[in-house]
C-alpha cells in the first residue's frame, strides 16, 4: 500500500506524523519533507506515528535517525509512536530500537 | 544445481520496489515460509534492489535490473544483477552492527548489514568496469524423514 501521511499540530508546541502504508526508497523522500516541515510549529515534540506502517526498510530508519539528530540539535524530543511489528524488526535488526524514545501513546 | 523458478528484468525506479516485494512474499509464503521469516527475506532482497538503484545507477532510473530467485531441496538463492558503476568492495564489507549512542548515529550504510543478518551467504561480485552481481542464499531447513 503506498504511503499515506496525516499532519496534526495540537497548537502547543506538538506536531504528530501519523504514517500508513510503506516506507522505502520511493516514499521516503516525502516522509523527510515532512519531519523537515514540522519543525517551525513542533517546538516541543515531533511525533511519528508509525502503528499503521506495513513495511519500512534501512532508507526509512535512515529518515527517522536524520529526524532524531534534527530534533536533537534543536533540543526538542522525537518519539516514536507505536510502532508496528515490521517497524519494530527493522530497527531490532539495526540495533537502534534502544536510541529512539519509543512510546504506546503519543 | 538450483533451479531458477523466477526471473524478473526491472528498471531501476524505486516506484517498483513494492511490487517486486509483494511478488517475493507471495512466493515465500507458498513455498512455506511463515510470515515474520518471509518478512526478513523480503526486506534483504529490497535493501539489496534499493543499493543498486541509489550506488550503481545513483539515482539514474534509466538503469536495469535483473533478480532471479533460483532453489533446490537444501537452499534458495537470489542473484540480482546490474550494468551500473561497480561498488567498492570496502562498501560491501560485513560489519558488527553495535548499538550506536545518539551522538554518534549516521543515517545510511545499514542496508548491506541487514542483507548479511538475514541470508547465511551473501557475496558481492563488482565487475571490473561495469555492473555487479549479488548472490543471497540462504539454507533451507532438511525436511523430516
Amino acid at each position: 500500500m503506498a504511503m499515506e501521511l496525516t499532519k496534526t499540530d495540537d497548537g502547543n508546541g506538538v506536531c504528530t506524523i501519523a504514517v500508513s502504508g510503506e516506507i522505502d526508497l520511493y516514499s521516503s523522500p516525502n516522509l523527510r519533507t515532512a519531519i523537515t516541515d514540522s519543525a517551525p510549529t513542533a517546538s516541543k515534540t515531533i511525533c511519528i506515528n508509525l502503528g499503521s506502517v506495513e513495511y519500512m526498510d534501512s532508507s526509512g530508519v535512515a529518515t527517522l535517525v536524520e529526524g532524531l539528530r534534527a530534533a536533537m540539535e534543536r533540543k526538542i524530543e522525537f518519539v516514536l509512536v507505536a510502532p508496528s511489528p515490521p517497524v519494530l524488526k527493522v530497527l531490532q535488526l539495526s540495533r537502534l530500537d534502544t536510541v529512539f524514545t519509543i512510546r504506546d501513546k503519543a | 544445481m538450483p533451479k531458477t523458478d523466477i526471473n524478473i528484468d526491472l528498471s531501476s525506479e524505486p516506484r517498483l520496489l513494492a511490487s517486486v516485494r509483494g511478488l517475493i512474499r507471495t512466493y515465500l509464503l507458498n513455498e512455506g515460509f511463515d510470515a515474520e521469516r518471509a518478512g526478513e527475506i523480503v526486506l534483504a532482497v529490497d535493501e539489496a534492489c534499493t543499493n543498486a538503484m541509489r550506488h550503481s545507477y545513483g539515482g539514474n532510473t534509466e538503469g536495469r535490473l535483473r533478480l532471479t530467485l533460483r532453489r533446490n531441496d537444501s537452499a534458495i538463492e537470489f542473484v540480482l544483477r546490474d550494468r551500473g558503476v561497480p561498488v567498492p568492495q570496502e562498501k560491501c564489507a560485513r560489519k558488527e552492527i553495535v548499538a550506536p549512542d545518539t551522538e554518534h548515529l549516521m543515517p545510511g550504510g545499514l542496508g548491506v548489514q541487514l542483507m548479511y543478518s538475514v541470508f547465511d551467504e551473501v557475496k558481492f561480485r563488482p565487475g571490473k568496469t561495469e555492473g555487479n552481481r549479488v548472490v543471497m542464499r540462504l539454507k533451507l531447513p532438511e525436511k523430516p524423514g
